[in-house]
């Protein structure tokens, strides 16, 4: 039974792959397709398994006639395959589909009735509303309101005649469902212009003893159904002392169309609690063409602290150059929260003349408002007075010295990157150093040509003193390029040893392959060892950490090799080799065999090489042959997986998977797959082997899922 | 604390850059005075929050939730015991205290009044329906994605939401990742010229079958509820296999046995993106049969919705692409942005723009749950998204151009493609 299952799953999962990549049913009408839908229907006439029948219902969705139906009907009963076959009934078009739905809610019970029921539901079948209108007395609640919110969804005028009905004298569990169905069939009277009779209903719904979710869909509908009408309702809403009421009610303003209500909700803004009054301000907010911006505005200006925070956010959405005034005062109020809330909201004001008003201020203005004017010119990235905010930097106030800084960070151009490199170079105030800095690195690392940027950078370089110059070699790494690599390559190798070692250590991180030329000479070259070694961990890192070909990627391994002796950057390369396997690694893994003081490492390194490409499916033995490993004689004595007393015999398995190598590849990727299974589930595990090299014994042990990779016995 | 402070500056910087048009992120709006001194959230300021299916993806959304000092987590839902008692320690870990409750029926759950809203995050075969049984219950919901199985669905989901006042965010979070609204902002305003191309990268573009297995031994129901992990899903015997609540039943207009495979499954996010880069506009009108690894679909205004396999700039996954007449712009899930002239960036650098962490687009629905906004991911938005992979999982499977009329809903003068529109749920779920 199994196995038939199982190859009729395998069928048609093939079938299903043979459809989507060849069209083979090129989907002709369903008509003209009689003979394939034949062999569909004969599959569900046959004893076939459920599992074949189930993907039959499924292609019969889409080809079947008429003519599927009375087969597709007998499945409704059956509790495995009753969905299957209504996802074929829900989607053939016409009388017969409806009609095998309608007889078979006359004789099926519990559940599947449920499930026919949805399906006359979504059908739409009008003549089944009186079949319908019968289960709303069902004795089985679930029936009942399946048939309720069916007759919703029809909604003709019979069905919403009977909800309505049982609405006001349905046992209290099947109210929930039955005003489901008021309120859908409510909705579709709208739709089709019946706004007097769905309204009737709506206000049914509110005052029937429904739960109170119901009621809010009915709110709403009779808010909106209303239209200018509905405003009274909607206010009413809005002084709901329930929370939900109230939400509703801020949802609902925000679907209210046209203008009136935006006077109606300011006019609330008074009447209601700080709390609600800061949430209806949101809600005010989000009708942006009709709100009453004054009303926002004044709120923002005075009153509670949470409606005036409130108000200044959504300022941010709706304010515009006629707030500026407003919001500079409320900026440098002494409330810190109010302050920066209004700030935040100058730093977002929408409108065109804002930037100009903002900078129009600027000369004139004084004190606070001069150091936060200077702060939203950063902040918006003015460009249109840097000379006045450059004036700045002369200040005597150090905190305005500082807000100007940041300021031409944001907004300097190429051109005027100079202002900001003498301030770096020569600092007007010494104390104002660490701003200059990074006002310098924002304006560099924004400038749209980087190259000219990183010229000018090392133009500065030459007369400035060296911290200065240590500076910008900081800011060129973060610059990038080819003007900003060379630049540091030459302080790497002048006589200065501050610029020797900040140059190699940035190289060292150096964020691009261009760099690997530089640092392979600099591993080569570099006046001191510890630069030297500095660089060529830097070119390794390039080599493991970026996209490159793999013979590339060799090559820079070997190169490091050649350009040291030091065992640890040896090493290193073979990290790199192992952890981006290839062919040409593998033979430069071997050759590193040949290496003083390498042989154990390399030959580890082979080894894993070789696996990772087995898996890629390279013929493991063929390669390690070929590359020179000298064959072994290995005999598994004993091999346990598992953990604490929960061990597994593994003893066979390795047996098969070993061959003439230490190396022995498992025939999957984990140690529970490759074992049959896990013995100890939720546990750390180990895989313990003792086994005998060339008739020397020896025993190891491996973490779970770890490289095996047998040590050979001393 | 420093990622609260970075996020907050992340937040208010998106502000500046949309100066002059809506603002991209919710209002956060929640005076200090509402914090008591040890920068806890007064109970009235608080949102109760009850998860449903928190499994790996479910377990990232939880801690994005839990990281928000305004949510009280208070129960979990879930088909599997285990997972229940994963999930309670780790909430209860988190507020130290024993409270959250665990309940095998998510409708549980939802009876409880004082739950405000709940984290949806069970395989997708459950997404909608759960949704909407959420939305008749009174609940507001962070609902993962794929979020519907069809297209009907996917209308139906905008209805319910709309119809019940429910807030719904969809688990779409690059909506709130800045780099990808920096990217979305400069097609929806202008900035590229008339927009002619957006391209989406849908990881796929095979159906897949999500399978009849090899019946095994029902596990006790209060192990596994193999039934209630079926849900809406036509019947099948259990299998383990299926038990990977993240592929089974992975959506596409062809569910219960065939589904839409990568088109949605990634494409909810790309597409999504896409939809925002045409200022979510209803779904195209016309979707193509594949093609050298590319779906053409166009939209009503003639610009083309195009899923591509390959030639992407290597910035991570789900990367998207917008062109225009006079610029273009591509971005991707490593945060980077590339575009055709560097003036498109205002001053601004890449790197300042940023892009993740998720917690965001959570930031912005329990926001919403508070002011009754629409978060970015909401039931439209997410509709108009699904309807889009849908009709192109359609046009795939028949392999030949479909044509949707956005008015109707239906394909026009197309049986086959329209009776791949909706499918049938096992009783006794419906929508």
């Amino acid at each position: 039974m199994l196995k038939s299952l199982q190859r009729n799953v395998i069928y048609f999962t093939a079938l299903f792959v043979a459809l989507c990549a060849n069209s083979l049913w090129a989907f002709q009408t369903p008509g003209s397709s009689s003979g394939q839908e034949q062999q569909l229907l004969a599959v569900l006439q046959s004893d076939a398994p459920a599992a074949e029948k189930a993907l039959v219902c499924k292609s019969l969705a889409i080809y079947g006639s008429d003519a599927a139906v009375p087969e597709l009907a007998k499945l409704l009963p059956n509790p495995q395959l009753s969905s299957w076959s209504r996802i074929a009934l829900e989607a053939i078009p016409g009388e017969a589909s409806n009609e095998a739905l309608r007889n078979a809610a006359d004789s099926l019970k519990g559940r599947l009735l449920v499930g026919v029921i949805n399906s006359i539901s979504f059908r739409q079948d009008e003549k089944a509303v009186e079949l319908l209108i019968a289960k709303l007395n069902d004795s089985d609640n679930e029936v009942a309101a399946a048939a309720a919110v069916a007759l919703g969804h029809i909604g003709n005028t019979d069905a919403t005649q009977a909800l309505r009905e049982a609405l006001a004298s349905a046992p209290v569990e099947q109210r929930s469902a039955i005003a489901e169905g008021c309120v859908l069939s409510a909705e579709r009277l709208h739709n089709e212009g019946n706004s007097v009779e769905a309204m009737e209903i709506y206000d049914e719904v509110r005052h029937a003893d429904v739960p109170l979710q119901r009621i809010i869909e009915a709110t709403r509908g009779a808010i909106l159904t209303r239209k200018q009408e509905g405003i009274p309702l909607l206010i009413e809403t809005f002084r709901s002392q329930d929370k939900k009421m109230f939400q509703l009610a801020l949802g609902t303003a925000r679907e209210f169309p046209g203008g009136e209500v935006d006077q109606a909700l300011a006019e609330e803004l008074s009447k209601t609690s700080p709390e609600r009054a800061a949430l209806l301000i949101q809600a005010m907010a989000d009708r942006p063409t009709t709100v009453s911006l004054p009303v926002v505005l004044d709120s923002a200006k005075q009153g509670d602290k949470q409606v005036r925070l409130s108000a200044l956010h959504a300022l941010q959405r709706v304010g515009d150059d006629t707030c500026l005034s407003a919001l500079l005062a409320i900026a440098t109020d002494s409330d810190e929260e109010l302050a920066a809330a209004a700030q935040t909201t100058l730093a977002a004001l929408p409108g065109q003349n804002v930037n100009q008003r903002i900078a129009e201020q600027l000369p004139q203005a004084t004190g606070k408002q001069y150091l936060i004017l200077l702060q939203l010119i950063g902040q918006r990235r003015i460009d249109s007075n840097v000379e006045d905010v450059e004036q700045a930097l002369n200040n005597p106030n150090a905190n305005v010295r500082s807000a100007a800084f940041i300021a031409l960070g944001e907004i300097v151009s190429l051109k005027k990157l100079s202002v900001l490199l003498s301030q770096v170079v020569q600092p007007g105030h010494a104390e104002d150093l660490p701003v200059a800095k990074l006002a310098l690195k924002t304006a560099s690392v924004r400038m749209p040509d980087r190259e000219a940027c990183a010229a000018e950078l090392a133009a500065a370089m030459k007369d400035a003193p060296v911290s200065a110059q240590t500076t910008l070699l900081e800011i060129l790494t973060d610059v990038g390029g080819s003007n900003a690599l060379q630049t540091l390559a030459s302080a790497a190798k002048t006589d200065e040893p501050e610029l020797q070692d900040t140059a190699s250590r940035l190289l060292g991180t150096w964020n691009s392959v261009a760099a690997a030329p530089v640092l392979l000479d600099l591993a080569k070259t570099a006046p001191a060892e510890k630069y030297r070694v500095r660089a060529l961990r830097g070119y390794l890192g390039l080599a493991r950490k970026f996209s490159m070909p793999d013979d590339q990627r060799t090559e820079m391994c070997h190169n490091a090799f050649i350009a040291t002796n030091r065992i640890s950057e040896h090493q290193l390369a073979l990290d790199v080799l192992q952890l981006h396997p290839s062919p040409s690694g593998l033979k430069l893994a071997i050759d590193a065999m040949e290496m003083p003081n390498l042989n154990t490492e390399a030959t580890a390194t082979a080894m894993v090489i070789a696996q990772k490409l087995g898996k890629k499916g390279i013929d493991v033995n063929k390669l390690m042959s070929s590359a020179g490993f000298e064959k072994v004689k290995l005999e598994i004595v004993k091999a346990e997986y598992g953990a604490g007393s929960q061990q597994k015999d593994v003893t066979d398995i390795l047996r098969k998977q070993a061959s003439d190598s230490p190396l022995i590849p498992l025939a999957a990727s984990g140690y529970n797959a490759s074992f049959g299974g896990d013995p100890a589930p939720g546990v750390v595990k180990q895989l313990k082997i003792q086994y005998r090299i060339n008739d020397k014994a020896s025993e190891a042990t491996f973490a779970e899922n770890a490289l095996i990779l047998l040590p050979l016995p001393k | 604390m420093e990622k609260n402070r970075i996020s907050h500056s992340r937040r208010q910087f998106l502000g500046t850059v949309t100066a002059g048009s809506a603002a991209l992120l919710a209002p956060m709006i929640i005076p200090s005075s509402a914090l008591g001194r040890d920068g806890a959230v007064a109970p009235s300021e608080r949102i109760v929050v009850g998860g449903i299916g928190i499994g790996r993806r479910g377990g990232y959304d939880l801690g994005c939730f839990l990281q928000q000092k305004d949510v009280q987590f208070v129960a979990v839902a879930d088909i599997k015991a285990q997972r229940q008692g994963e999930v309670k320690k780790i909430v209860d870990t988190h507020h130290g205290n024993e409270n959250c409750k665990t309940y095998r029926d998510f409708r549980d759950v939802l009876d409880r009044d004082d739950i405000d809203a709940v984290l949806i995050a069970t395989g997708p075969n459950w997404h909608a329906t759960a949704a909407m049984t959420a939305a008749k219950a009174g609940k507001d919901m962070y609902c993962e994605k794929p979020v519907t199985k069809n297209i009907i669905q996917s209308l139906i989901l905008a209805d319910t939401m709309r119809r019940t006042g429910r807030v719904f965010q969809a688990g779409t979070q690059r909506r709130n990742l800045p780099h990808f609204s920096f990217a979305c902002e400069l097609a929806r305003t202008g900035k590229l010229g008339k927009l002619q191309k957006v391209y989406a990268h849908p990881a796929g573009m095979q159906a897949m079958m999500s399978g009849w297995l090899v019946p095994e031994e029902v596990p006790d129901q209060d192990v596994v509820d193999w039934d209630m992990y079926l849900g809406p899903a036509a019947w099948r015997p259990y299998n383990k296999k299926l038990l990977d609540g993240f592929n089974f039943e992975k959506g596409g207009g062809f569910v219960g046995a065939f589904n839409g495979g990568g088109v949605l499954e990634w494409g909810s996010h790309c597409v999504d993106l896409c939809q925002w880069a045409v200022d979510d506009s209803l779904p195209p009108v016309e979707y193509n049969a594949p093609k050298d690894g590319e779906l053409m679909a166009r939209y009503e205004n003639g610009t083309q919705l195009i899923f591509r396999e390959k030639g992407w700039i290597p910035l991570g996954s789900c990367p998207v692409r917008f062109e225009g007449e006079t610029g273009w712009v591509e971005a991707g899930d490593s945060g980077k942005l590339v575009l055709s002239s560097p003036e498109l960036l205002a001053g601004r650098s890449v790197e300042e723009i940023g892009g993740y962490p998720a917690t965001f687009h959570v930031r912005d629905f329990l926001d919403c749950v508070k002011t009754r906004s629409q978060p970015k991911g909401n039931a439209q938005a997410a509709c108009n998204a699904h309807i889009a992979c849908h009709a192109a999982n359609i046009a795939l499977l028949l392999n030949r151009q479909v044509k949707f009329d956005n008015a109707t809903n239906t394909f026009i003068d197309d049986v086959e493609a329209n009776r791949l529109r909706s499918e049938a749920l096992r009783e006794p779920w419906r929508l």
